[in-house]
């Protein structure tokens, strides 16, 4: 196939390479878009404007949690999810138990921190180290209060629903990633009366939380989570950058249902008009409408901005042919 | 050949570079051993900033259309830049694995310090620990042996039970035999505990939960085969057969046709609402963190 006839593919093969047009920039400009949002925002929170976060009733729990545990005499747990390797789901979740450590350490209770992996719990066990050292009491910190469990997942659930039992923890934080096992989680910790703040990054395990626990973070709660309780200009900034991300994003979805409403009403009328023209032939009228989705399919122009079609993989591009590796020559005389 | 310093053949010059890599490396350990804990967190950041500089660069910069790095060379220089991190890619990600398989030392450190503090002052419960020791000590042991004995004798089929030999069928029981069985029972739990929460969550205490006993009602119903097809049947023989548009508005009262215009009117909006803030919030904790924008814990 000729590099001419391919559209968008060719248009700038010489510049920046084939498929770039198709593939790449919606995502690329969406993504500038984002941090342009985050940044400005950052540097309006830095100049002191007041930027506004709604009250979330699962973060103000926490000192609440926090006080019951300490007035029982009972420990903390914290479960900062089963992310392996760390990931920006981790550092958030463990964001949140260095809040829930310093307000242990200053009441003098007891924590425990559960890692699913050992990448996981050398990052906790710094935090919280640094946490205590920072509040002022580094003697107060035991090395043992974040604990390796296991990485694998109904290992892990085993361990923690076995700590939740022996130590009779008064407060239970589940935050980060959690599958399959945050029921369990919830529920061990339900059956003990302990109460519970918890939030899944994996939408479909929300409701479990909602059903067995205290307080849940929904969604983008959980990242506001380092604004709301430092507010500090950079968090604060960065999440009200990231409501403005989203709000150009719920734009861009009114513009598509605009715009794939507009097509369809435009595809139901040329159906119309296939089916008037071939009724009478069964078969022209399946390859025509055959034909007409295909093209259909090309022609809708959001969903192809943001997802292209792929270059064929019979598209040759002419280029030099490479040397010969020095090894290999040798080896074939 | 034109491939990049990462998907070289381990020959010639290569040795060079794995020798400069180690003692750079030792260089760097003790360089940094030895820098001030204030001036580390810049270095970390330079780290972390060039390592989601290359994911970034990765992920964006335009890959060239069917190119083979063994038998071509680039285009022009996107093309080479692209070939390059197309290239390096699978070994800058192995270096997340490289970096895992150190900090697992550390992670079994705490255990055997955790347990073996248990059995040495007599904790309760200390007979658990002495279980976890031996089984973490009888896994490593047997794992590896089994591994040995496959690596050793590559002809033979080890999926065939009648080649096993003591250290392979220890193994299989050990990982078999025991643990995927125990991961089963764990993972079966679960079904208890939903209907314990179910329990909970469906008790009509107000409003909003009257409805989601409700729909979660209807929702259940109607994955209940024979509640399902005898009120579908209701439904269409109050219809009857004549294609008429009162006949049409009474079929939308199918309990499966109500059901799914829940699922798909309000739980899949609902989720999608959800994972989209998800999503943006994950890109801006990643933009805080490779910017050095966020001061990990520090909430």
């Amino acid at each position: 196939m000729p590099e001419k006839q391919l559209g968008a593919w060719s248009l700038d093969s010489q510049l920046l390479g084939a498929n770039y047009w198709d593939v790449g920039w919606f995502g690329l400009l969406f993504t500038l878009m984002i941090i342009v949002f985050i940044v400005f925002n950052v540097k309006r929170a830095k100049k002191g404007d007041n930027l506004f976060i709604r009250r979330i009733s699962g973060l103000n729990a926490i000192d609440e949690a926090v006080g019951r545990a300490t007035e029982m005499g009972r420990p903390v747990l914290m479960v900062p999810g089963l992310s392996d390797p760390v990931n920006a789901t981790a550092v958030q979740a463990i964001n949140i138990c260095a809040h829930v450590a310093k307000t242990a350490a200053k009441f003098s209770n007891p924590i425990i921190m559960c890692a699913y992996s050992a990448s996981m719990f050398t990052l906790a066990q710094e935090v919280i180290r640094d946490t205590y050292q920072s509040e002022g009491y580094p003697e107060r910190f035991d090395p043992d209060s974040v604990r390796f469990i296991s990485d694998r997942q109904f290992a892990f659930a085993a361990g923690v629903s076995g700590i939740i039992h022996r130590e009779q923890t008064a407060a239970a934080f589940f935050l980060g990633e959690f599958y399959a096992e945050s029921l369990i989680f919830a529920e061990t910790a339900n059956s003990i009366g302990a109460i519970q703040v918890a939030s899944s990054t994996e939408a479909t395990q929300t409701p479990f939380f909602i059903a067995a626990c205290d307080y849940v973070l929904i969604g983008d709660e959980f990242y506001a989570a380092s604004a709301y309780l430092t507010r500090d200009p950079i968090m604060v900034g960065s999440l009200v950058g990231q409501d403005w991300s989203k709000m150009t994003a719920i734009a861009f979805i009114a513009i598509g249902c605009l715009n794939a409403s507009v097509m369809q009403c435009n595809i139901a009328a040329q159906t119309e008009e296939i089916y008037e023209t071939h009724k009478s032939n069964p078969k022209e009228l399946a390859d025509a409408l055959e034909d007409a989705q295909k093209l259909q399919k090309n022609n809708f122009s959001i969903p192809r901005l943001i997802k292209a079609d792929k270059p064929p993989k019979d598209l040759k591009i002419d280029r030099e042919k490479a040397p010969e590796e020095p090894g290999k020559e040798a080896e074939t005389k | 050949m034109n491939d990049t310093i990462w998907a070289r053949n381990p020959q010639g010059d290569l040795k060079m570079f794995i020798g400069g890599g180690l003692i750079l490396g030792i260089v760097l350990f003790f360089g940094v051993m030895q820098t001030p804990i204030q001036a580390r967190r810049p270095l970390v950041w330079l780290v972390t900033f060039l390592s989601g500089g290359f994911m970034v660069a990765y992920t964006y910069w335009p890959k060239p259309i069917n190119f083979d790095a063994k038998t071509e060379l680039p285009k022009n220089g996107v093309e080479t830049v692209g070939s390059f991190l197309q290239q390096s890619f699978g070994v800058v990600s192995s270096f997340v694995q490289i970096i895992a398989a150190f900090l697992l030392g550390l992670g079994i450190f705490s255990l055997l310090r955790i347990h073996l503090m248990n059995i040495a002052r007599q904790k309760k419960d200390w007979v658990f620990s002495v279980i976890l020791l031996v089984s973490m000590l009888s896994m490593i042991i047997f794992g590896y042996w089994d591994f040995m004995i496959r690596q050793g004798e590559k002809a033979v089929d080890f999926d065939d039970p009648q080649f096993w030999r003591m250290p392979n069928m220890v193994r299989d029981f050990l990982f078999d035999g025991l643990l995927q069985q125990m991961d089963a029972a764990m993972f079966s739990i679960i079904a208890f505990f939903i209907l314990s929460a179910a329990y909970r969550a469906f008790r009509a205490r107000s409003v909003e939960a009257t409805i989601l006993l409700g729909t979660a009602l209807l929702v259940i119903l109607s994955l209940m085969g024979v509640v399902a097809g005898a009120w579908d049947d209701k439904v269409a023989a109050l219809a009857g057969d004549g294609k008429t548009g009162s006949a049409d508005f009474i079929m939308n009262f199918k309990i499966t046709e109500v059901a799914g215009w829940l699922k798909n009117t309000f739980q899949t909006p609902a989720i999608t609402g959800i994972k989209f803030g998800i999503g943006l919030g994950t890109i801006s904790m990643a933009l805080r963190i490779w910017l050095g924008l966020e001061k990990g814990g520090k909430a």
